[in-house]
């Protein structure tokens, strides 16, 4: 814990010349609640996921009631997930890999034109462009499925269950993301940098591929990853848009919780918890976890 | 430099609008029409199915336990997330990093493994309900399924992470040499607390609240699996109008009102901080 911020109302007390100042003070009472309170909250925010991972490593987890902490570690569930997990978590992935492509190249050139355009209402667009995210996942859900079903019954193309019809649903939530990410990188931009490029003889593309785009690239890799968790967690939308043995792994697993209590769900489980932890150290090593909390908004 | 860039604009804007106009126009078009049972809608459109709504004294309860539930939430959220916020905001050695990567993790993991989790903690022969047995905290045990403090509890789960992540972005705009300078003119910690922390951080409080009781008020995932069937709030009861009912001109009705109160309370959002900021609150 770090010192400034517990400074307390004895620095009222006047100073003696220069006294060798005693290296350890008593805890005060505030200090003192202040990591409870923060150790309460991280037990909270923390402790179903680390419930999850340990309950899936205990052979002695049975259908009926799940034992945590674990007493004989195995790896038993883990090799008994079913294929249909597999089959879910692969839909998922690739689904939210291309919604987190597709948000990037709407994206990126929407930010553009918002934050450079000579548009009157600029903030009208920022405002358009922010209204997925302000819509509840549920009411897009259901707004989509009726699309859905006005579409199939005005052309013959249903696109409900299908990939190109979850796409869209995805895309509409993620968009808003990367935009929002680049926009903020875009308004912090120097345009000096520019216009030396251009003055030194840079063609405008080539500006815009060697000095642009480097420099907003923190942005949308931050509003890409965004996109892709967005994308990769949801139930409300995909719920909808999904069918029996066409489920993304979230709404999988939500189904399952309603079933059966399988301990293999909760192996699953943990390799998605696992799968996000790495993903989230390798976003660190790359553009580090400040631009990601930064740029959010 | 002689670029267009307004024309960057359009393909999105086109895209954007008509995902936006079409999934919206056709489902409320869609809470204009009577369900005719099996699925079927009426070809006339009429408010037959508002005015069902708001005259069943269920979905009027539905509405307003909706609204007390994620009120509920969102005061909880905020008491237990802005220490946590400050305390990262203000630290100055590495451990900040993994701090915020604990919550940023957190919020990463999809709602429904966090769900499982809290299954796991208060299953009925859990480690933590014969704690609390044991130690005659409670007479029998204790489920968060199936009652609106589980659902309260799901839905802080689910807004906590973003709400630690919003508030430490707020409480890094208040200089720190604020409190350094109002702690050396003599002020208690509790009256920096109240005099400077609090009044600056309040602009970005207030709507960082708003988001969140936004986010509860659309949640459905951790509501449905915590709610066992027995705690509907509207997001639930869409979702069980549409898919189990399949009425779905009333499911539609339920959507559209749901998205009203929640665009209603963003304009309120909007209005408070162009107030806070015309009365010189904000800083940042």
């Amino acid at each position: 814990m770090n010192s400034a911020g517990t400074a307390t109302a004895d620095t009222r007390a006047p100073m003696p010349a220069l006294p060798a100042a005693p290296r350890w003070r008593r805890p005060t009472f505030g200090a003192i609640a202040k990591i409870v309170w923060v150790a309460a909250a991280y037990l909270f925010l923390l402790a179903p996921m680390v419930v999850v991972i340990g309950s899936s490593l205990d052979g002695a987890t049975v259908y009926s009631g799940v034992v945590f902490p674990p007493h004989d570690l195995t790896l038993r569930w883990y090799r008994e997930i079913p294929a249909a997990h597999y089959r879910a978590l692969g839909l998922s992935l690739v689904l939210a890999v291309s919604v987190a492509c597709g948000a990037c190249v709407l994206g990126i050139p929407a930010a553009l034109g918002v934050v450079r355009g000579r548009l009157p209402g600029k903030s009208f667009f920022l405002a358009f462009f922010r209204a997925p995210m302000q819509i509840p996942a549920v009411v897009t859900g259901v707004a989509f499925l009726k699309l859905y079903y006005v579409l199939g019954d005005a052309t013959g193309l249903f696109l409900n269950a299908s990939f190109v019809g979850l796409y869209l649903g995805h895309l509409f939530v993620g968009v808003p993301y990367v935009i929002g990410t680049v926009v903020s990188v875009l308004q912090r931009f120097n345009l000096r940098l520019e216009e030396a490029a251009l003055s030194m003889g840079a063609s405008p593309w080539r500006t815009f591929r060697r000095v642009t785009l480097p420099t907003i690239m923190p942005g949308v890799h931050a509003g890409a990853l965004y996109a892709f968790m967005v994308s990769f967690s949801d139930v409300p939308i995909a719920m909808f848009l999904t069918a029996p043995g066409f489920v993304t792994y979230p709404v999988e697993l939500f189904f399952g919780i309603e079933t059966d209590f399988n301990p293999a769900v909760l192996a699953s489980a943990s390799l998605v918890i696992v799968f996000s932890m790495c993903a989230l150290l390798a976003v660190q090593r790359l553009i580090g976890l400040d631009t990601v909390v930064r740029s959010r908004r | 430099m002689n670029i267009r860039w307004d024309y960057l604009l359009i393909p999105s804007f086109v895209v954007s609008f008509a995902l936006l106009a079409a999934s919206q126009l056709t489902f409320l078009r869609g809470s204009l029409s009577a369900d005719l049972g099996l699925g079927m809608l009426s070809k006339s459109l009429g408010l037959q199915n508002y005015d069902a709504l708001f005259n069943d004294e269920f979905y009027v309860r539905a509405l307003w336990l909706t609204v007390k539930v994620s009120a509920m939430a969102t005061v909880c959220t905020l008491l237990m997330s802005f220490p946590v916020a400050y305390v990262i905001a203000r630290m100055r050695s590495r451990w900040a990093m993994v701090m915020l990567a604990g919550v940023v993790v957190s919020s990463f993991v999809t709602i429904v493994i966090k769900v499982y989790g809290l299954v796991v903690i208060f299953a009925a022969d859990g480690w933590l309900n014969k704690l609390m047995l044991a130690v005659g905290l409670i007479d029998q045990p204790y489920t968060i399924i199936g009652n609106s403090t589980g659902v309260v509890v799901g839905l802080m789960q689910f807004t906590m992470g973003f709400a630690v992540l919003l508030l430490y972005s707020v409480v890094r705009t208040i200089p720190e040499s604020l409190e350094e300078a109002a702690t050396i003119h003599g002020a208690s910690r509790a009256r920096v607390f109240w005099r400077v922390i609090l009044p600056l951080s309040l602009p970005g409080v207030i709507v960082g609240s708003l988001m969140m009781f936004n986010m509860c008020m659309g949640a459905f995932t951790s509501a449905s699996l915590l709610g066992g069937g027995r705690i509907f709030t509207l997001p639930v009861l869409i979702q069980r109008t549409v898919i189990i009912e399949t009425k779905y001109g009333m499911g539609a009705t339920l959507a559209a009102v749901l998205l009203v109160s929640v665009i209603l309370i963003n304009l309120v959002s909007v209005f408070l901080v162009k107030r806070l900021r015309a009365a010189r609150l904000v800083i940042a």
